[in-house]
């Protein structure tokens, strides 16, 4: 490799005459398939062609990886190279005056050659493939090769399903052996816990006897595999990434907010996958980050109850606001009424809720709630469970609300100075004082899931999280950011903001929200200082992208036939309708 | 068959009437015993139909539901999951049924085998044969040969919406099918004992290039030997 960046030995007789200035000072001037091109000295042929429109196919190469340079995709023909030899375009830096070409024949020939090479032992078994969809070979073969296999003896037979850690699984036969997961796990991850065994066309990817891969960004190996050799054991299976469509997103797992697109389908989260953001996240996220939708889909309240215990019952959503209004406002006028709010929430609930509490309720102080500290490392991952403890901060200062530990709150609820509890969001970073809760008079509570925190309610309100509405996360460094809804909220649940106004409706305040962005355009403006050049409708440009849209249509028996997904079927739009025509 | 009416006044015999009542009997009489004894179609389809025997005509009526038309080649019937050798079904829940299908009537949820070279099947594969367009795009697009409309029989009706939701019980039926590339055959499999897999090797068949050739087909079932009779009849009805 280290050869072919040496110039060829030039003749010793003739004198080398000088080379000419270059065109731009400081800069590197080339020309890539006709396109002159002006980069920063250093720049890599690929990029370079990136940066003018065009196309060089690759495997191996990765922009924050180093270099292999193995895959051999990326040939091109270069003016400078030795003896005329095609050169790898990830490899090579752009020189002064140099004329790339990345269309004659010979470099689709070498494309088309390749890519036999690379799929000579490949299994082709898209069919069970979870790659398929977003695989490299795939695109690639539609476009360079489109030729029949050559192949007259058996292929190779190597390992199908390796268990390589507790998150990812790999197909050894898939593997083209490019090693991007072997330099990130060496050089992101800093866990070297990857490596290629045996020789030639027997090599694969493996870990070390009796060592699992246990990194917690172990999971980002999935994302850099071009092929579908590392597949997440989590998504293994559960659906087929076309169907999918992806909403910009960010992580609620901790305090960083790394950024990403929440792949759903009809109203079910399948995966987060990491955004690339520069400032936050580069490109990746942690495995546990990664696992943290599952309360977007699982364990759900949908409906509105009222009562604990065996006087539960299913209320209309608008029979439990103004219920809950009533009872807070009798516990407000006695002077026992305490608030609780959660930094799981968003900045647009936050914001609501406090301007709720204040307005309406005359409450200044307000508890903080909020999962339990995790662990933290160095990389990404905060100990601060909780997405947007700023943001609450935030929303707290701006209505002069003081804010007291979770601690005080169960130390209220025993000594009696506290008989009636709004809670915004259910996550107590203690749980086992849910049940000191229950000596409450009257707790509302408009919570995500049904746990153990819904059932001690006895007004509960269903909630939607961050998969179903608009908003803001604020993160530890005070970086608002926005995250979009990808699916409307399910069942009876509506955002915090949404069920907070209802509640400042029935007491009289003027409030009225339709979406996300009317909150922060009414209340946004008390915090718009504290959140920089913060603009609510500026999201990345890079769009949101959309898969199937399921028939609406259902069958009698409430089961969709023709949806693609796991919806539980009491929760889905399709078997409400089905139930409200059967009636 | 429209014919012209001539639009002209009656003339002496048809003013008479008497001459015309007799010959409209005639008429009567001779498509009645035509019918009862002697009737033929040129139809060399209904002509092929074993019917007759005594007291039945050669009349194209069919009394249907005892008698009924056999489907063309090529018929699209109620779909099955054809089988593999060893009774699971060849479908490894690739979904690309249920992407090409334009009604969106085919659901599949997926799962894993612990013991088998095909590691994907179909946990749950439904088909709601109500919503179901019977375009054959799901046969069409199948890469396995898992799907077929060949069991040549229509949806059955029911007096219950819910018994058209056809699942993989209902599914998974018909003579089992194994072709040469079958990774069950190449690299066996814990569940197929070593004599049945060699049987199973000897009985597969070269995966077909195109959907109509004879080996994709069900045993008994020969869209080239039905096409080769019907082209032989038509000559035979020319000549």
């Amino acid at each position: 490799m280290a050869d072919e960046k040496k110039p060829a030995v030039p003749p010793p007789a003739a004198a080398r005459p000088p080379p000419p200035p270059p065109k731009n000072p400081g800069f590197v001037t080339a020309t890539i398939d006709g396109r002159e091109v002006v980069v920063k000295p250093g720049t890599t042929v690929i990029e370079a062609a990136k940066s003018v429109g065009v196309e060089i196919p690759f495997y191996c190469y990765h922009k924050r990886l180093s270099i292999a340079a193995n895959c051999r995709m990326c040939l091109v023909e270069m003016s400078n190279a030795p003896m005329g030899k095609l050169m790898p375009a990830c490899q090579m830096p752009v020189a002064e005056g140099v004329a790339v070409k990345t269309d004659t024949p010979r470099v689709k020939d070498q494309q088309r050659a390749v890519l036999e090479f690379l799929l000579l032992n490949h299994p082709v078994d898209c069919a069970i493939c979870d790659q398929a969809g977003e695989c490299k070979l795939q695109d690639y073969y539609m476009k360079f090769n489109r030729q029949p296999s050559r192949l007259d003896v058996p292929k190779n037979v190597k390992g199908k399903r390796v268990a390589l850690g507790p998150t990812v699984t790999l197909d050894q036969e898939r593997c083209i052996l490019c090693t991007r997961c072997v330099r990130f796990m060496r050089e992101v991850a800093k866990a070297p816990q990857l490596g290629v065994a045996e020789r030639g066309n027997e090599s694969f990817i493996t870990t070390f006897p009796g060592q699992p891969l246990v990194s917690k960004y172990a999971g980002n190996v999935v994302d850099v595999c071009p092929v579908g050799a590392l597949t997440s054991t989590d998504f293994r299976f559960r659906g087929r990434v076309w169907f999918m469509s992806s909403a910009r997103s960010v992580c609620t797992g901790c305090a960083r907010g790394c950024n990403t697109f929440l792949d759903y389908l009809n109203d079910t989260t399948y995966r987060y996958r990491p955004r690339e953001n520069e400032a936050v996240n580069k490109e990746w996220m942690c495995d546990d980050g990664r696992l943290s939708y599952k309360y977007l889909n699982t364990g759900r309240a949908l409906a509105a109850r009222t009562g604990r215990g065996a006087q539960a019952q299913v209320v209309g959503r608008a029979v439990a606001e103004k219920q809950a209004a009533e009872a807070l406002f009798a516990q407000a006028r006695a002077g026992t009424l305490a608030v609780l709010l959660s930094p799981v929430a968003s900045l647009e609930d936050l914001l609501a809720a406090c301007h709720v509490a204040k307005e309406g309720l005359g409450i200044s102080v307000a508890y903080v709630g909020g999962r339990p500290d995790g662990w933290q490392d160095e990389f990404l991952k905060r100990a601060d469970e909780n997405p947007n403890r700023k943001g609450l901060e935030l929303a707290a200062q701006a209505y002069g609300i003081a804010l007291r530990p979770f601690a005080d709150l169960v130390a209220g609820v025993q000594g009696g100075q506290v008989k009636g509890l709004w809670a915004v969001g259910t996550e107590v970073p203690d749980a086992a004082a849910v049940a000191k809760l229950e000596a409450l008079e009257v707790l509302v509570a408009q919570s995500y899931g049904d746990g153990p925190f819904a059932r001690a309610a006895t007004i509960l309100l269903p909630a939607s999280p961050h998969s179903e509405a608009d908003g803001t996360f604020v993160n530890f460094e005070g970086r608002a950011q926005r995250f979009e809804l990808a699916y409307y909220p399910r069942g009876e649940s509506r955002p915090h903001w949404a069920l907070a106004a209802a509640i400042g409706q029935a007491l009289g305040l003027e409030l009225s929200f339709a979406t996300g962005q009317e909150v922060f355009r009414t209340l946004g403006s008390k915090v718009a200082g504290a959140l920089g050049d913060f603009q609510w409708d500026s999201m990345p440009s890079i769009g949101k992208r959309f898969g199937i849209v399921p028939l609406a249509a259902g069958t009698v028996d409430g089961r969709l036939a023709g949806n693609r997904d796991r919806v539980p079927s009491e929760t889905s739009e399709d078997y409400r309708r089905a139930l409200a025509r059967s009636r | 068959m429209p014919y012209p009416l001539k639009n002209q006044p009656a003339d002496l015999r048809e003013s008479m009437y008497f001459p015309e009542i007799i010959r409209g009997f005639g008429d009567l009489a001779r498509h009645f015993f035509k019918n009862l004894f002697f009737s033929r179609d040129r139809n060399p389809d209904v002509l092929a139909r074993k019917r007759g025997g005594f007291g039945y005509s050669d009349n194209v009526t069919l009394q249907y539901p005892e008698e009924r038309a056999p489907y063309p080649p090529g018929y699209r019937g109620l779909h099955r999951l054809v089988p593999r050798e060893d009774g699971r079904p060849r479908c490894v829940a690739c979904y690309m049924c249920a992407t090409a299908c334009p009604a969106q009537c085919i659901y599949i949820e997926a799962g894993e085998y612990a013991d088998d070279p095909i590691e994907k099947y179909p946990v749950k594969f439904v088909i709601d044969e109500m919503r179901c367009i019977v375009c054959g795009f799901c046969v069409e697009a199948c890469p396995k040969d898992a799907i077929r409309m060949d069991s040549g029989e229509h949806t059955p009706p029911s007096y219950e919406r819910a018994a058209q939701i056809w699942d993989q019980k209902r599914l998974l039926r018909g003579p089992s099918v194994s072709y040469q590339y079958d990774p069950w055959l190449r690299r066996g499999s814990p569940s197929i004992s070593p004599e049945k897999l060699e049987e199973m090797r000897a009985r597969a068949k070269p995966f077909p290039s195109v959907a109509t050739d004879e080996a994709s087909q069900t045993p008994g079932f020969s869209v080239r030997a039905l096409a080769q009779e019907a082209r032989e009849r038509a000559e035979a009805a020319k000549r």
